[in-house]
């Protein structure tokens, strides 16, 4: 394969999403439109699970095993879990999104891409409501706001890449193999306390600690920490490695998906 | 506006038949086998199936194109093919031009969201634009003929009023290109007339149009050609009535027939001639066995005429209403004229052997088919030989 060839590939891929813009659109509020109509608490449910999860956390560790961190842990803990929860509930939320559009997927034709990538844009929404608990615990704890924040949409955009990218490979592999589904769960748990959502995993020494060190989704956590609760830019070596690594991912993915999307009827 | 085209260029399509594993667990021991060197699945010639072999055919601006074909022919694989929603195993398939495909009109629906919010949801996954949705979207509500119904949610409409909505969005792209599946028999038979005419609408822009269905009649008024498919490979290509004509022909009975339960068998038929306009006659010539045992008070020969493009029979008769006998045993020929006073098209001529008192059918017999041309200009079933004059009044 030449790069020509690819770069035709790609010109075409990035075409076809902005013929379908509409469509992209349409199916989030179809989907904010259901919920909406659906459930009693609407967009409560959004903030719920990052607060419940705060909470227990809390619990956990400022009474029964405490740990120092340099805030006060209820807001570490709330600003760790806020964008976890936009990449896990994007991620669970991706993964039926082909296998679930069947007739669709197997009757009409569209850019396939636009059925995880509408799953993340809908958690994005979550994630913008669940914001505003932040900001009400930063007036709380008398948080102050410093320049670093307007660095704060560049964390979101290479979050949402690197989200994007596992949205792509989970609902493409969920569409062959239906076992990713509960996979995924078990994934899920175990990724977030291999990140530092509810406790500085940069502690963890030795080896294991090297390991940890490759999870690209530790700078962007603490990323989210610095910018919001220190008045600081993201370390810039691990910072730098996640951009990298999701830009690299998201580019693979979507060739990936792109070049499997004619296999998707036969086999959904 | 560019001009679209379709190619479809020695086209091959394959299929597993049965299930592919689509969970870890069957994939897994599968692998290991792989790995250890084994054959991981059982012979794979075994399992595919060729939904289409070797299908070629072009459509120009102007033109359009009826597949017509028993159930299971790969009329339908076509259509994904040419959608995109396949990908062909061999060959190469190629659409030029947006592709307005009324296939499948509501598959994007969401039952719980109103009419209004699936008409831009549909129009959406059609292809359309916000401001060409928004420019559409009074004709289409107008169109469907549910305005009062335009707010409810789609669960609660019937399953007319379902399709009237997928037809109307549908009609309302504006394609270079347009794709027809079986969308003919949407709705009740006003709105039918309505997509009909629509259609026809369509078509006289001068834009390729593909067309599947199985209600036959429909082919010739629409297309300027066709193609008769049988189990993926194309069996006929031309004028429309060639292929109608080739396919109803196609399906025969077995040639040799079996003398059933009665004590008639009838063996061959022939009907001179083959072609017949519209008010002419034709002969039929229905040879026969007759084996002992046989009581003309208990089995009839009936010979039956059926419009192939509706499958309404056009006329029956037997025998003995016609006054004639056959022999108690040997061999016999039974001539019958008909005028064929019926619409142009085809007629399929049916000859049965059957129980005369309990109408139970004993046995099938041969087939033919008459062509019947037009001679005087009509519609209808009846030819009614009109004669129409015009007295000015002072």
């Amino acid at each position: 394969m030449t790069a020509q060839e690819l770069l035709g590939d790609a010109r075409e891929m990035w075409g076809e999403q902005f013929r379908y813009r509409e469509l992209l659109f349409q199916m989030v509020r179809r989907d904010l439109l259901l919920r909406y109509k659906h459930t009693l608490m609407g967009f409560g449910w959004a903030v719920s699970a990052p607060v419940l999860n705060a909470l227990i956390f809390t619990v956990i560790f400022t009474r029964v095993a405490r740990l120092d961190v340099d805030v006060p842990y209820p807001i570490y803990a709330y600003a760790g879990l806020l964008p976890w929860n936009l990449f896990a509930s994007a991620v669970r939320f991706a993964i039926p999104s082909l296998t679930s559009n069947y007739t669709l997927v197997t009757k009409v034709y569209f850019p396939r891409e636009i059925l995880p990538f509408s799953a993340v844009l809908v958690c994005c929404v979550d994630f913008l409501i669940a914001c505003s608990i932040l900001a009400a615990m930063m007036i709380y704890y008398h948080v102050g706001v410093s320049p670093a924040i307007l660095f704060l949409p560049v964390l979101v955009v290479v979050q949402l890449v690197f989200t994007a990218a596992v949205a792509l490979v989970a609902s493409m592999a969920n569409l062959f193999y239906r076992d990713v589904k509960y996979l995924s769960e078990l994934v899920l748990t175990f990724w977030m306390f291999a990140t530092s959502v509810v406790y500085p995993v940069g502690r963890i020494k030795g080896p294991l600690g090297a390991l940890l060190s490759l999870n690209p989704m530790t700078p962007l956590i603490d990323g989210y920490r610095a910018v919001l609760l220190h008045g600081q830019l993201p370390r810039e070596p691990a910072f730098a490695w996640t951009t990298a690594v999701s830009l690299l991912m998201f580019a693979g993915a979507w060739y990936a998906f792109h070049q499997a999307e004619f296999l998707f009827a036969e086999n959904a | 506006m560019p001009e679209g085209r379709v190619t479809f260029d020695h086209v091959w399509k394959r299929f597993w038949r049965g299930e592919r594993h689509d969970s870890l667990r069957d994939l897994i021991p599968s692998a290991v086998r792989r790995l250890l060197g084994r054959r991981a699945a059982p012979p794979e010639g075994d399992q595919e199936f060729w939904a289409l072999q070797d299908v070629s055919f072009e459509v120009q601006p102007g033109e359009a194109l009826g597949i017509i074909g028993p159930n299971g022919a790969g009329k339908t694989t076509i259509l994904k093919l040419l959608t995109r929603i396949l990908k062909p195993t061999r060959g190469r398939c190629e659409v030029r031009g947006r592709i307005g495909a009324l296939i499948e009109v509501s598959a994007g629906f969401h039952p719980d969201l109103t009419g209004r919010e699936n008409i831009y949801l549909q129009g959406a996954i059609m292809g359309m634009r916000r401001a060409e949705i928004d420019k559409a979207f009074d004709e289409i509500v107008e169109f469907s003929g549910i305005p009062q119904f335009i707010d409810t949610p789609v669960k609660r409409y019937s399953s007319g009023m379902n399709a009237r909505l997928g037809f109307s969005i549908a009609a309302h792209l504006d394609p270079e290109v347009l794709l027809i599946d079986e969308v003919l028999s949407v709705g009740d038979f006003t709105f039918q007339q309505k997509a009909f005419d629509h259609l026809r609408k369509l078509i006289a822009r001068h834009i390729p149009v593909i067309i599947v269905s199985h209600q036959l009649s429909k082919i010739p008024e629409l297309c300027t050609r066709a193609l008769l498919l049988e189990q993926g490979r194309v069996v006929r290509a031309g004028q429309p009535a060639e292929c109608i004509a080739a396919y109803v022909l196609s399906q025969q009975p077995p040639a040799t027939v079996p003398w059933g339960e009665g004590h008639i068998r009838l063996i061959s038929l022939s009907v001179t001639p083959l072609e017949t306009a519209s008010g002419d006659s034709v002969t039929l010539m229905l040879e026969g066995e007759v084996r002992p045992g046989y009581s003309r008070d208990l089995e009839l020969v009936t010979i039956r005429l059926r419009a192939t493009d509706t499958g309404q029979i056009l006329f029956q008769t037997s025998d003995s209403f016609c006054g004639a006998h056959l022999p108690f045993e040997g061999s016999f020929v039974l001539e019958l004229a008909l005028q064929m006073n019926v619409q142009p098209g085809i007629c399929l001529v049916e000859t049965l052997v059957r129980n005369a008192k309990r109408w139970q059918l004993l046995s099938e017999g041969p087939r033919a088919y008459i062509q019947v041309t037009e001679s005087v200009a009509f519609r209808g079933v009846v030819q009614m030989n009109p004669r129409m004059r015009v007295r000015t009044l002072l």
